[in-house]
């Protein structure tokens, strides 16, 4: 786990230095070097996280606990199901205030939205019935 | 569901830190289940009754809604 975390971290600081400096180069755009800050940003929080894992026992506890702790995980599952709900209730309202305001293409891209979101839901609810 | 785990727990005197750290689980868990805010999987409620050396019915109030 920890040695994982390190390997990550240096990849996702690598990428990142990679596309910052080219961008720096004007070999690509501003998309990339966005992209490259916030590579950078993650290897750097995942490699301290790792120093900190290797340094505190506390630390250490504290995180096997809150990996495992099922209340936490209930929290988290329930969370995504909420973040679903919202996202599903505010593109269906987003369509509806596209169309008024003759907007198409947002309207269609909203709607879109609403329709991936129930394909997905469907899809996991078939496989999770089998799996369950 | 109710139950009955600060009773015991207290009886026992255990604090909340060392039941939490003894079920593998964080101090606000213990706390939740105590306050009936949160039910247990039958797993986590397996580990209590058998750390307390007692049966689930005997710690857990089952109650039909």
């Amino acid at each position: 786990m920890k040695k994982k975390d390190i390997v990550f971290g240096v990849i996702w600081l690598l990428l990142g230095l990679v596309l910052t400096v080219l961008c720096c180069l004007e070999t690509l755009d501003e998309f990339w070097s966005g992209m490259g800050s916030a590579l950078m940003v993650v290897g750097i929080v995942r490699l301290l996280r790792s120093y900190r894992l290797s340094r505190s026992e506390t630390y250490r506890e504290q995180r096997e606990v809150a990996e495992t702790d099922e209340r936490l995980h209930f929290i988290r599952n329930k969370a995504w199901a909420w973040a679903g709900y919202l996202f599903i209730i505010i593109c269906a309202l987003s369509t509806i205030v596209f169309k008024l305001l003759n907007q198409d293409l947002l309207c269609m891209a909203s709607g879109g939205a609403v329709c991936l979101m129930l394909v997905l839901f469907w899809v996991s609810f078939f496989i999770l019935k089998k799996k369950y | 569901m109710k139950n009955k785990i600060e009773a015991i727990r207290k009886e026992k005197g255990i604090l909340q830190e060392e039941f939490a750290k003894a079920m593998g689980v964080s101090r606000q868990t213990i706390s939740s289940l105590e306050n009936g805010r949160y039910n247990p999987s039958i797993l986590l409620a397996h580990k209590i009754a058998t750390f307390f050396g007692m049966t689930i019915e005997e710690v857990f109030i089952f109650e039909e809604e």
